[in-house]
């Protein structure tokens, strides 16, 4: 220790901070290798060995979402019908069935989202088997309890009135409804209306339809065997019926973008106006996909992106602004926005517009910020498979976006293909400057007039669903 | 002085149940080696090196032992400001290159400010290991360097916003400021939030933050930890290199901060723009100090959260009073809370769910819970131990935290062991000690409707003094 400490204190006289240091050669992608296979009832299963901790990884990935199975006026069913999936079985009630896993140290999440579902859960390795059990049981067995339904209900009716008060939650429920239209599953929003329309039957109901093999993935990471993996969920899933098929994720139309306007919502006495600023994007699919990556990591991606270091860093009227695109299997949307002191909606509102026009090509991409958007979306692969988990999570997302196997191998070389004018011709191509829809939920006694004196688009005042208002 | 220890992490098929209840513990734990050294440098510097190789990341974790608590009333939030600034670039570490050398280069970077500490880590791919200590080390050695007062005003305005985001604007937002000043006397440094006020931020000066440098920046209340997919040997020369040089830093008074206990019940009625009213109920407890907080942590567990514990079972399941519930034991360094959350469903009067709730408490405190009770609450703790360890971050800072609190870089083991150890007497006795006569109760209404308080005309309106 002190032969160590004196040497170093030496080259402490040497050591020149003002250079950064140079990295060595970075890390290798490393994507773990899974098996595929198919089991009797259809359903296809992906293995994953990963034996450094004693954990597993287990989900049931559903094609198709709410988007496809929610009918417009009964939204929120697949949601009640996740959530009913926990309430109970045929042999085991809801109190038992709960207990049994607690007992067993786990939680089964079941989700419906807007384009998959998901049945999951992580166990201890040993206690892998019989949490499986249950989990069959749950899939192929629920009971759902008329109560369960009635309680989950008025849970879900006070929540929304909850809702109404949080801004941020406003936001986003407006823009979509704004941009897509009610006719559109992108614009449908779980209501009152449509909780209380939802019976029992409906439940039944959907899940014969939706739970079904022939539409699902299972994946299986970490500390199992393969073949003794495949063996016991065969059997294990023994009692669930063949069939189903995965949807088609046929989309009717996006309306056609209205001209640019502020959708205003009010909030009295907000002291922040949330902003939600944007428009319908492409798919998954589009072949810009690498190209719109690169893009928006340079506008709103990242903590030094365009938008967060002019608006929060510089100015300071933001704890935090951003920009994504929803990809999914159909036309989700691009958006910018946060939540910016009430006092200066006018002048953020300025910035966003600013920075907007800015990649579109007022201000010219410069080869930092391309290299460094480049290597953080490239960079920050191999460290993504850290986890059982998050193994789990990334073998799934290319089967429900639709990606080939290779899609991570092949990643880095398509980040690296973009160049600058493919930046530039997608931010002009999405970025429809014409066709924001800008939503803006805060304080309209005080944020109303400097927002119209901007001139940037005329304004609309809606309420908190997105009905005109005068 | 130098410390090596292996930790063993209990992975038994057996499963805990057997060890939490206490009855026949017949555990054949397969030892699970998670190796972790910790050292301190001449400066006082301390360090955890924890390397593993599954993932090819690094994180970085730089442990300050300050926080709020360490302000004084006047310049409540600085600490939280001060963490600001870090980012704000340093003597060789021109504004921006933090940013572009870890989230650039497919990496993140962050700080927390708690009531006890403030940290800072960075992880980033492996490679760049040298370069998160370079990062660390110069603002920890020259963050003066750079500073200047556009600096500080510009963080001012952004942290303005976190509060008005995370607190102001956010439904029941202000609870928590609400409950620490009322539980804690004005003078204890527990009765202020992290964030702090906003005529606080306002004043905090440019030389508020150069002395606060330089008494809480220094080695010697630092700590250094280190996770992931590195030589162990290579981090030890470049934490020298980088951090080796720097001067100790003065002695540090830590403020007094002793748990407190109250004689009797106050009752207030917050009237906030919310549709939905809620019952905040919070008792007094004790911090990481003091071992009674596991026996919290527990009863907490069975009282609320999944169907099968005493208050989420009873009110909103089998009386469907409310929609949610929930309990916590908030450990802090000094002091703790246990606070129980609950929303009503539409109708149901926070003065009955108040009563229902104390019955059950009651009940709880006259018979104590079952040997499966406590099962059930510590069974799911293994998962989440070992969950943790896949996280480079979560073990960096959890390594940290041990040595900061506890002197100990491998105390989670230890506080594992504590917890499932927990006895059905244990829970029975800290219910009987804690959940007294002495606490709070706080009433969320609409506004101009306070009578839908708990016990409304026992309750004084909660007036904010924007101090």
């Amino acid at each position: 220790m002190l032969a160590v400490a004196g040497s170093v204190v030496l080259a402490q006289g040497t050591l020149d901070r003002s250079k950064e240091p140079i990295p060595g050669p970075p890390p290798m992608l490393r994507v773990p290798a899974w098996t595929r296979s198919t089991l009797a009832n259809g359903a296809e299963l992906v293995i994953s060995e990963k034996h450094d901790l004693p954990l597993v990884s287990f989900t049931i990935t559903i094609s198709g979402g709410y988007n496809q199975a929610d009918p417009a006026a009964r939204r929120g069913l697949a949601e009640l019908t996740a959530s009913m999936m926990s309430e109970g079985t045929a042999t085991r009630n809801g109190d038992a069935l709960a207990s049994a896993l607690q007992l067993l140290g786990t939680t089964v999440t079941v989700r419906i989202g807007g384009e998959s579902g998901t049945l999951a859960f992580q166990s201890i390795a040993g206690k892998f088997p019989a949490t499986l059990d249950i989990v069959a049981d749950m899939l192929v067995h629920p009971s759902f309890p008329a109560e369960a339904l009635e309680r989950l209900r008025a849970q879900r009716l006070v929540a929304l009135v909850q809702a109404r008060d949080q801004p941020a939650a406003i936001a986003s429920r407006l823009f979509p409804r704004i941009v897509y239209g009610d006719a559109h599953p992108y614009g449908q929003n779980v209501t009152e209306q449509t909780l209380k329309a939802i019976a029992r039957d409906d439940v039944v109901a959907f899940h014969r339809a939706y739970f079904r093999p022939a539409r699902a993935l299972i994946t299986v990471v970490g500390d199992v065997h393969a073949a003794a993996a495949k063996a016991a969920i065969e059997k294990t899933l023994a009692a669930w019926p063949g069939g189903g098929e995965k949807p088609a994720f046929q989309y009717p139309a996006v309306p056609a973008a209205r001209a640019s306007t502020m959708y205003l919502a009010d909030k009295p006495g907000a002291a922040q106006s949330t902003f939600a600023i944007g428009l319908a994007g492409p798919p998954r699919s589009t072949p810009d996909y690498y190209a719109l990556q690169v893009m928006n990591t340079i506008l709103g991606g990242m903590f030094q992106s365009r938008l967060n270091a002019n608006i929060r860093e510089e100015k300071g009227y933001s704890y935090g602004v951003s920009s994504s695109f929803a990809y999914g299997r159909g036309p989700g949307a691009f958006r910018a926005g946060g939540d910016i002191v009430s006092a200066k909606s006018d002048a953020a509102l300025t910035e966003f517009m600013k920075e907007l026009r800015g990649i579109r090509g007022d201000r010219p991409i410069t080869d930092e910020e391309l290299s460094t958007a480049k290597d953080a979306l490239t960079q920050r692969l191999p460290g993504t498979f850290a986890s059982a988990q998050s193994i789990n999570n990334a073998i799934v997302s290319l089967w429900t976006q639709g990606l080939p196997d290779d899609y991570y191998q092949q990643y880095a070389a398509r980040i690296a293909a973009v160049r600058r004018e493919d930046v530039l011709r997608v931010a002009r191509q999405y970025v429809d400057l014409d066709h924001l829809a800008i939503v803006i939920v805060g304080d309209r006694a005080t944020i109303e007039a400097p927002l119209r004196a901007t001139g940037i688009a005329p304004v609309a005042i809606t309420d908190i669903e997105g009905n005109s208002v005068q | 002085m130098r410390k090596t220890a292996a930790l063993l992490v209990l992975a038994c098929a057996a499963g805990l149940g057997a060890i939490a209840s206490a009855q026949a513990p017949q555990a054949r734990p397969a030892a699970l080696r998670i190796p972790f050294e910790s050292y301190a440098l001449p400066n006082g510097l301390r360090v955890v090196l924890a390397p593993s190789p599954v993932s090819p990341t690094v994180a970085v974790t730089a442990w300050y032992h300050v926080g709020s608590k360490n302000e004084t009333v006047g310049k409540t939030g600085f600490a939280h400001l001060f963490e600001h600034v870090m980012f704000t670039g340093s003597g060789h570490v021109p504004y921006g290159v933090h940013d572009r050398l870890t989230e650039g280069v497919g990496g993140s970077n962050n700080g927390t400010t708690s009531r006890d500490r403030t940290t800072y880590y960075e992880t980033v791919p492996s490679n760049y290991l040298e370069t998160a200590l370079w990062l660390e080390s110069d603002r920890m050695g020259f963050l003066l360097d750079t500073l200047d007062v556009q600096k500080l005003d510009a963080q001012r305005d952004i942290v303005k916003n976190e509060r008005r985001q995370r607190m102001d604007n956010q439904p029941y937002g202000l609870v928590g400021e609400i409950v620490s000043s009322t539980l804690y006397p004005p003078t204890h440094p527990y009765s202020w939030s992290v964030i702090g006020s906003m005529a606080d931020l306002t004043a905090a000066s440019e030389a508020d933050v150069k002395d606060f440098f330089r008494l809480y920046y220094a080695p010697g209340n630092a700590i250094l930890s280190i996770a992931g997919d590195f030589q162990p040997a290579q981090a030890k020369a470049l934490v020298m290199k980088y951090f080796g040089a720097f001067p100790r830093g003065a002695a540090i008074v830590r403020p007094a901060a002793a748990p407190v206990t109250r004689d009797g019940e106050t009752r207030l009625v917050y009237e906030d723009r919310v549709q939905v009213p809620r019952l905040v109920i919070v008792w007094p407890t004790v911090g990481l100090q003091h071992d009674d907080r596991f026996a919290l942590a527990v009863l907490d567990a069975i009282s609320a959260g999944p169907r099968t514990t005493r208050l989420t079972k009873a009110l909103v399941y089998d009386r469907q009073l409310a929609t949610s519930i929930t309990a916590t034991q908030d450990s802090d360094e000094s002091a703790g809370e246990w606070r129980l959350t609950i929303t009503p469903r539409p109708g149901v009067s926070l003065t009955d769910l108040e009563t229902a709730a104390d019955a059950i408490l009651d009940t709880l405190k006259a018979q104590g819970p079952t040997a499966e009770e406590i099962q059930r609450a510590t069974a799911g703790l293994e998962l989440d131990f070992v969950n943790g360890l896949e996280s480079n971050l979560g073990k960096s800072m959890q390594l940290a935290d041990g040595l900061g609190y506890h002197n100990d870089a491998g105390y989670f083991q230890t506080e594992y062991q504590k917890t499932i150890a927990v006895s059905p007497a244990d829970v029975t006795r800290v219910a009987n000690k804690y959940l007294t006569k002495g606490r709070l109760v706080l009433s969320v209404v609409p506004i101009g409707k306070t009578e839908m308080a708990a016990r409304p005309s026992e309750s004084t309106p909660y007036r904010r003094t924007d101090r």
